[in-house]
């Protein structure tokens, strides 16, 4: 335990000094919400504003989960970056076993991912209102489970590869079609709808359904706006998501940093 | 032969193409065939080509911004001491510097602008000429204040961060993704920004090109975005080049 939370110390150092980038992050997420969302504000449909309640308080809940998964990615960037450097060496070489710092590592992903998140959380429930307790715990249970996922796949992509540029052409894939093809910017329904009218593609309309990030942020939506109605499907796509990136990365980290 | 290093430069980076290739194809397949079911009535008509308009232009700038980042990858590897020691005058190196990443965008996002042809039409041909000479402009005006923000600055984190909040600002207070209207209705500092950004020059003349004139912001079409792109990129052509002219003396950029 202690070792992890060495491991845990480490990246967390290493998270404060990207503090500007952090800046230019936080910039971009409050742009989103304060000058796009309130510009959409004025343009959604009025069947759609009524499901919604306004898009601006729609779309709170979304920046909220876009900066948790900007942030929690972010330790793939180190982790590529100590490969191609060799200083996985380094950290091999330390009197910790390797699965102490793969969970180490993991874990410190999600943690960033959850203090970056918590002004904007707290944004969202000024705007929106405050929880009640055990809805809070559960927000941020849910939350925990979504950036420790994302830490984890992050990591599983940033070990698979010695190339930098593999690795950010494959974290904006992974950006882009999580994101868009979500419920962060748009009501899942509207997704469906469209699916039904044959528009959008049935496999992109499962994805989106089944997307973590969809149910991260319908849960935040569920408990503060009643919109869409809580249901256990999201805290279940949140732990298979959770469970299935956080043991992929464990097992990737441990073996693939051993063999390169 | 500066123009021409940097078109090479910038092929280089197929990643970062690859890259912008996947948001370009994410932001219209998704967001803005999604979006264009959300909006009101009387936008929802025209949003989805309103919106691939408006993607080309946010393209048509991160690529320009790029230049910048050139820069500061020559300042760490040593290669700006050999560019100022080639028989080439300073003026003409930043000059070809400024249209280099000006006409390298153009390259990238060029295939970009047929896929966008063939999805929206084509109204005028003509119109649609004047508007893409006229765009030039833009990106050559865009790389010119890339390459002022780079060599004011002299770190690579702050050009980043900078760069990464302006393109936030900049492309939201335009008409980019929505237009003037509604921008006006939600808040009126916005609105009143919005009327003096070069994005949102940039934005009407392409539209006003592709022949989507509803919900223009500017007029008369085409010569009021065309003065406002031309100030724009005087501006920072000129301006940045005799800016970078000086900071390029006694290793200024340092």
């Amino acid at each position: 335990m202690r070792a992890i939370l060495h491991v845990v110390e480490h990246d967390f150092q290493n998270f404060f000094r990207y503090k500007w980038w952090l800046a230019g992050l936080i910039s971009m997420n409050l742009a989103d919400l304060f000058i796009m969302a309130l510009v959409y504000n004025q343009m959604v449909h009025p069947d759609i504003a009524r499901q919604i309640v306004s898009y601006f308080s729609f779309f709170a809940p979304g920046v909220t989960v876009i900066g948790l998964f900007a942030s929690a990615y972010m330790i793939g960037r180190e982790i590529n970056m100590e490969v191609r450097r060799e200083i996985h060496h380094y950290m091999l070489s330390l009197p910790i076993t390797r699965l102490e710092l793969a969970i180490g590592r993991l874990l410190a992903g999600g943690l960033r991912g959850m203090m970056y998140m918590s002004p904007l959380l707290l944004t969202t429930f000024l705007i929106l209102g405050f929880p009640t307790v055990p809805q809070l715990f559960v927000i941020l249970g849910a939350l925990f489970l979504l950036a420790t996922g994302i830490s984890g796949l992050s990591i599983a992509t940033a070990v698979s590869t010695t190339s930098l540029e593999k690795f950010i052409t494959a974290r904006g894939l992974v950006y882009y079609v999580l994101f868009f093809c979500s419920s962060i910017f748009y009501p899942l329904s509207l997704i469906q709808t469209l699916g039904q009218e044959g528009i959008m593609p049935q496999p992109i309309v499962v994805l989106a359904e089944l997307n973590p990030l969809s149910s991260g942020t319908d849960l935040i939506r569920s408990f503060l706006m009643g919109t869409p109605t809580f249901s256990f499907y999201m805290i279940r796509n949140l732990v298979i998501f959770s469970a299935i990136f956080t043991t992929t990365a464990m097992f990737a980290y441990m073996k693939i940093i051993e063999r390169r | 032969m500066v123009v021409e290093r940097d078109l090479r430069m910038f092929l280089q980076y197929k990643f970062l193409i690859i890259l912008r290739t996947i948001w370009f194809v994410a932001q219209i397949g998704f967001f803005g065939l999604i979006a264009s079911r959300m909006v009101v009535p009387d936008l929802a008509d025209i949003y989805f080509e309103y919106y691939i308009a408006g993607v080309i232009i946010m393209m048509l700038y991160s690529a320009s911004v790029f230049i910048g980042y050139d820069i500061f990858e020559e300042a760490e590897h040593g290669v700006f001491e050999y560019l100022l020691s080639l028989p080439v005058s300073r003026r003409e190196l930043v000059f070809g510097r400024s249209i280099g990443g000006g006409i390298r965008s153009f390259i990238f996002v060029g295939p970009l602008i047929a896929i966008s042809l063939f999805i929206i039409g084509l109204a005028n041909p003509l119109n649609f000429l004047i508007a893409f000479s006229a765009l030039f402009l833009f990106a050559f005006g865009v790389s010119g204040m890339s390459i002022t923000i780079a060599v004011g600055l002299k770190s690579s984190d702050r050009f980043d961060i900078l760069m990464g909040a302006l393109n936030a600002v900049i492309v939201r207070l335009s008409t980019t993704m929505y237009p003037q209207a509604f921008v006006q209705d939600a808040n009126q500092a916005y609105a009143a920004l919005t009327n003096f950004n070069p994005v949102t020059f940039a934005s009407d003349l392409f539209r006003w090109g592709v022949g989507i004139e509803k919900y223009l912001t500017m007029s008369p079409m085409p010569l009021a975005a065309i003065i406002g792109l031309v100030i724009f990129f005087s501006a920072f052509t000129f301006v940045g080049v005799t800016f970078y002219e000086r900071r390029l003396e006694g290793g200024g950029w340092k």
